[in-house]
């Protein structure tokens, strides 16, 4: 079964024909529920960066910020995959030809897999080498950023 | 002159024809209000959270707004510069658009709120930032900002579906 024809199938479900039958602002609100998601996970990273790259909340031991920043990503994540899923189901057809859409899925698995394995490492150690930081921070902004900036694409291309 | 006609001025100013005319200028842009939005609003969510308790209580809230400060105004002057561009684009339409008079509204109420907790409790956040409990004054400015940011969010996300028939 080719992806394809995948999109196509959940197009055409069931769930994906109620969300059309809804009002065009109930579209509203589901890409309001994304761009705070976003908002979320975007500052979150971006306090962590900061930290990193020794620009603010330096005071603050790294294990503890990102234990309070933590629970804000994964709220704005879930935030981001139930509204993305509403706003994707309606139009998956019109999607699968896009290559901003591939690409900013491509970046969102680099992103959970890095957040997963390399992120959990170095941001569980109370000092990290100035230039290991360094290097996670321009890694972290690049990858979330540029899943952002690809978003904000999609619908223009 | 009539709004109309502002609009029209604002609509034909070189900079609203080259965005509007450009295929790329205006998903660019927009691109950049989102990063703006998340330098802005994401990091005043933060002071915000941290106001009303539910980020970083045991730092001092002069430390937390001593560090985010300048990247939130940075923020604030990228998502405005670039708001103030993406307006001209689409003056015509914006300007008798309800929900973007809304959103305007909303933002000076949150600059005014904001302007109120600087002058009232950041001149001398040395005197209540050890508190365990902050001064219900604080917590208030933190809800209001809290809400009058979201209200513009929202604003600013549904100018599209309400200004379609425009």
């Amino acid at each position: 079964m080719s992806v394809f024809s995948v999109f196509d199938q959940l197009q055409n479900s069931d769930i994906s024909t109620a969300i059309s039958r809804q009002d065009h602002l109930f579209g509203a609100g589901a890409q309001l529920l994304h761009i705070s998601g976003l908002i979320l996970v975007l500052s979150s990273i971006l306090i962590v960066s900061l930290r990193l790259l020794g620009l603010g909340l330096v005071q603050v031991p790294l294990p503890r910020l990102v234990k309070a920043t933590g629970k804000f990503i994964w709220l704005g994540l879930a935030l981001l995959a139930i509204s993305g899923v509403v706003i994707f189901l309606p139009a998956a057809d019109h999607y699968y030809p896009n290559p901003v859409f591939w690409l900013k899925f491509g970046l969102l698995a680099f992103a959970i897999v890095l957040h997963l394995t390399w992120y959990r490492r170095v941001t569980r150690q109370e000092s990290v080498k100035p230039l290991i930081a360094r290097g996670t921070a321009a890694l972290l902004l690049t990858t979330w950023f540029g899943i952002a900036y690809a978003a904000r694409f999609i619908g223009f291309y | 002159m009539t709004l109309l006609e502002i609009g029209q001025w604002l609509n034909d100013t070189e900079i609203g024809v080259t965005v509007r005319e450009s295929v790329y200028a205006f998903p660019i842009i927009e691109g950049a209000h989102l990063i703006g939005l998340a330098l802005s609003l994401g990091l005043i969510l933060f002071v915000d959270l941290r106001l009303t308790g539910y980020f970083l209580r045991e730092v001092p809230v002069a430390s937390i707004l001593h560090a985010l400060r300048r990247w939130l105004l940075l923020g604030f002057a990228l998502t405005l510069s670039t708001g103030v561009v993406l307006f001209l684009a689409e003056a015509t339409k914006l300007i008798f658009l309800p929900v973007f008079w809304l959103k305007v509204s909303l933002i000076f109420f949150a600059g005014i709120n904001a302007l109120w907790f600087e002058l009232k409790w950041g001149r001398r956040v040395g005197n209540w930032h050890q508190l365990t409990v902050l001064p219900t004054g604080v917590r208030f400015a933190g809800w209001a900002s809290l809400l009058l940011w979201f209200g513009v969010l929202s604003c600013g996300r549904l100018i599209p579906y309400l200004g379609a028939g425009l």
